[in-house]
Parts: structure tokens; C-alpha cells; sequence
């Protein structure tokens, strides 16, 4: 809980479609970390699942234009007294792109060889793994991602 | 992201990289990071000071990586922390690029 002292941390992100504007992401999850005592590794799994989903956006969704609009959107539930879980929004004006969709490799057995040594495709099995619960969702013109973790009472 | 190279026991190449290993920190190490690969037959990538890895950041591990062990060399991952090691995990390049936490061990595990 945050007390009449602490500046309340802005609960929307917006970054424009530049790869470089992934950098305000940390800083960010680091206020609403404080704001919300959000433990360290929820920290890092809400920075790395936004970072992942925003990166895919910028470098899939928007084929690598600038000049767009990424927006990211926070709220604890429930939305008053003591928070049990961070739901993030994520939403962009791109045409429709599922990032669930299994473009990563398949879910990976040992990479047996260098060959198969993937140095990309992680992304989705990061989110994957990182979020609590995942889902898409085709707006009218655009995308939403939204983003769930549980907060360790 | 700093990045500090060191030769130590046996021929080992020991690679230390310190901070965000996210998009930026990726590019910022990237080009030392495969230069230190070409020159490497056994590499140790010291991950004790990395703070955050992103996919970006597994890429700028396993392209040098995959240098190394191409030319038959041998890679190890050292230190990371619990975080970062649960990305790799995740990515399973840990089946090729061996994880170790004790310094001992991972220097023995490059001969």
C-alpha cells in the first residue's frame, strides 16, 4: 500500500516504435515495484515479459517503423487494498499479429547439436514461462497483449 | 553493460560482463563479444554481475558461443544469478553451454 507521501507511478507506459525506447521500460517497472512492493524476481519477469512483448511489436507488428505507438497499461487487482496480482495491457495500432502464435521453435528438447544452437525464438517461450497468464486479443486496429503475475503476499 | 576480457588458468578466455543485458546492453557488447569468440578456444562467459538477460541478450550469448564450439572449442556460463539462469534454462542453451556456479568446476569443465 502506498501511503499519502509516495508519488503515485504513472500506470501507463507509452513508448514510441523505436527499439531504443524499450530502455523506459525498467525504470518504469522499478516505480510501480516500489510503489506496489513488488518483489525483485516479479520485477524482472514483468520487465523481461514487456520487454519481449514491446521488441516483438516494434520489430514484427509495425515491420520496424517508427512513428507508431506502443501502450502499456497497469493495474493491480483487485484495484484497491491489497494487490494479489499485476495485470499489464499491452496495445499497439499494428495489423494483426498474435505473438502466442508459435513462432518461436517448438518448444525446445536440448539443442543436441550447434545447428540447432537457436540464437533467436526465445522470446515467446520467455513470456511463456516468465507470466502467470497470457492472452491475445484482435482490437479494432490494433493488438492487445495482456500480461498477468501473481504478487507472493 | 561493461564488458572485461582476462586470460586465465589454462589457456582459458574468461569474459566478465557487468549490467543490463537487454537490447541496448546486447548491442553494446555484441561486436567485443565476437571478437573475444574469434580468439577463444575455451571461453568462460562470467555472468555474476548481469542483472537482466532478454532474448536479445541470449542472442549475443549464443552467436560467439556457437563460434567457439564450431571450431571445436568449449564454452562455459558462470555465475549467474538465479533470474538470469532461469532465461537460459528457459531457452535450454544450457544443453550446449553448461551452467556452473563454482569457478573450480567451470575451469575444469573447459579442458
Amino acid at each position: 500500500m502506498t501511503t499519502a507521501d509516495t508519488p503515485q507511478p504513472a500506470p501507463r507506459l507509452i513508448l514510441e516504435s523505436r527499439i531504443n525506447e524499450i530502455a523506459l521500460v525498467w525504470p518504469w517497472v522499478e516505480s510501480l515495484a516500489a510503489a506496489y512492493a513488488i518483489p525483485p524476481d516479479t520485477s524482472f519477469a514483468i520487465d523481461l515479459c514487456l520487454e519481449e512483448a514491446i521488441s516483438n511489436i516494434i520489430r514484427h507488428g509495425y515491420r520496424g517503423q517508427p512513428g507508431h505507438r506502443v501502450t502499456v497499461d497497469f493495474s493491480p487487482e483487485p484495484a484497491s487494498g491489497t494487490a494479489k496480482r499485476l495485470i499489464f495491457t499491452v496495445e499497439d495500432q499494428a495489423p494483426p499479429f498474435d505473438p502466442l502464435e508459435d513462432l518461436a521453435v517448438p518448444a525446445m528438447a536440448a539443442a543436441g547439436s550447434i545447428d540447432r544452437l537457436n540464437p533467436g525464438g526465445h522470446g515467446i517461450r520467455l513470456l511463456r514461462k516468465f507470466a502467470a497468464d497470457l492472452d491475445y486479443r484482435r482490437l479494432a486496429g490494433g493488438n492487445r497483449l495482456t500480461i498477468r503475475f501473481n504478487l507472493r503476499a | 553493460m561493461q564488458i572485461t576480457t582476462e586470460e586465465i588458468t589454462g589457456g582459458i578466455n574468461k569474459v566478465a560482463l557487468d549490467g543490463r543485458l537487454d537490447i541496448a546492453g546486447a548491442a553494446a557488447v555484441d561486436l567485443k563479444m565476437n571478437i573475444i569468440a574469434g580468439q577463444s578456444k575455451k571461453l568462460l562467459i562470467d555472468l555474476e554481475n548481469v542483472s537482466f538477460l532478454g532474448s536479445m541478450g541470449l542472442r549475443s550469448i549464443v552467436l560467439p558461443a556457437r563460434a567457439v564450439l564450431g571450431r571445436g572449442g568449449k564454452v562455459v556460463l558462470f555465475a549467474p544469478n538465479e533470474m538470469v539462469e532461469s532465461v537460459i534454462k528457459t531457452s535450454g542453451i544450457d544443453s550446449l553451454l553448461p551452467v556452473h556456479h563454482d569457478l573450480a568446476a567451470a575451469i575444469a569443465a573447459l579442458q
